[in-house]
């Protein structure tokens, strides 16, 4: 099933004023950043305990 | 350096690990609101919501629809923990709890009884039934749930200090989702079904505390990233192997709509639901050997406000002066946990 207009609207209506230009790719980009500093973290954390 | 100052430092370092694990778990929960969000008004679940709204109801639609995505928020999460796993070098040790059933794993499958059928299901029937803002301060109690059951249960230490810690993020969460809560208490638009709701709000912080301390109780023996795994393979089966094709003999049209899902737009939200949820909760129970689950819990209560925070930068909803004095309050809460003197925390369970 492809995403219909009525959907495509809706998902893009939720970061059209988003406070961070280009709000609508940042938050994946912020997203995969954090898990990998927790991924960084963790490996650190295995080395050390 | 004596012994003594030795084991004081490594103290030391092992709770400012614990707390930065739980501070992670409230950043990626607070983050999963984001795809969590807006994976509801994607196809097929935009589509499967109103089909079956026109033959049963807006309130069961709501119930099957949040089970299937449920489901695949669980297999997402276990594709993450996979990544994690195999970063980490856990494979083998995940086997090796796997098999360990008695001592090891029947803690996790537990958990999984107790955190996805009771407190993400009980969760999403109170979203449905009173509203968002009630169901997450409902979630938001189960900090004092899990400390007093793993205090009586394996008499885990619960400093006075950590407790008012924990009460004042509590306060802070409920202030935060206040306005909202008593619009939705007042509003009664689900009329005489509320009760529902209300029972929800008790499942999931039942659940959840309940989760906590089962966890805690597993993490005596287990290693935390394989445990988690574990917990949430017991999830995944409970949906998909149970509850689907129960929901799917009594006539819903769930596999048809599942298969929909594998559409891009929608997998890509569900990977980065299944990567904010899955290292959330891995991170979670990391802390809980370190500082305790109460505290562990309290911290990772912080997502409420992490929540507000991220939807106020990338949905750009302005947050009310009540979520301001929610978040200083959650701000003074860890800060009361963080200044605790570490040798409070030497020894984690009672005598």
């Amino acid at each position: 099933m492809t995403q219909t207009a009525a959907a495509l609207e809706a998902y893009n209506a939720y970061w059209a004023n988003s406070i961070i230009p280009h709000g609508n790719v940042l938050w994946m980009v912020f997203i995969i950043v954090l898990a990998v500093i927790a991924l960084w973290q963790a490996r650190t954390f295995v080395s050390k305990f | 350096m004596d012994l003594k100052a030795l084991k004081k430092q490594e103290s030391k370092r092992k709770i400012s690990k614990g707390y930065m694990w739980a501070f992670f778990c409230a950043l990626f929960w607070g983050l999963w609101y984001l795809p969590g969000t807006a994976i509801w008004v994607l196809n097929p679940f935009d589509e499967m919501s109103s089909a079956i709204a026109k033959t049963s109801g807006d309130n069961v639609s709501l119930v099957v629809t949040a089970v299937l995505i449920t489901a695949f928020n669980a297999l997402a999460v276990m594709l993450a923990l996979m990544i994690w796993n195999g970063v980490l070098g856990k494979y083998g040790e995940l086997v090796r709890t796997l098999k360990e059933f008695k001592p090891c794993s029947k803690w996790f499958f537990l958990a999984s009884i107790f955190g996805g059928p009771m407190a993400v299901f009980g969760s999403f029937i109170a979203m449905g039934f009173i509203g968002g803002a009630f169901s997450a301060v409902a979630g938001l109690l189960y900090p004092v749930i899990g400390s007093i059951i793993a205090y009586y249960w394996y008499g885990e230490k619960i400093s006075k200090r950590a407790a008012i810690g924990i009460g004042v993020i509590v306060l802070g969460g409920i202030s935060i989702y206040g306005g909202g809560l008593l619009t939705e208490l007042s509003s009664g638009n689900a009329g005489n079904v509320q009760w529902i709701g209300y029972l929800g709000g008790l499942m999931a912080a039942a659940g959840w505390g309940i989760e906590g301390a089962i966890a805690g109780k597993g993490l005596d023996i287990a290693e935390p990233d394989a445990g988690l795994t574990l917990r949430f393979l017991g999830e995944t089966i409970i949906w998909w192997v149970i509850a689907i094709p129960i929901l799917a003999i009594i006539g819903f049209p769930m596999y048809s709509f599942a298969i929909q899902a594998f559409e891009p737009l929608t997998l890509l939200i569900l990977v980065f639901a299944g990567i904010t949820f899955g290292y959330c909760y891995v991170t979670w129970y990391k802390s809980f050997p370190l500082i305790g689950v109460g505290r562990g819990q309290g911290i990772g209560n912080l997502y409420g406000f992490c929540a507000v925070i991220f939807i106020f930068l990338f949905f750009g909803d302005v947050p009310a002066w009540t979520i301001l004095v929610g978040g200083t309050l959650c701000i003074l809460g860890s800060f009361i946990m963080f200044t605790e003197d570490a040798s409070a925390l030497e020894t984690l369970r009672g005598e």
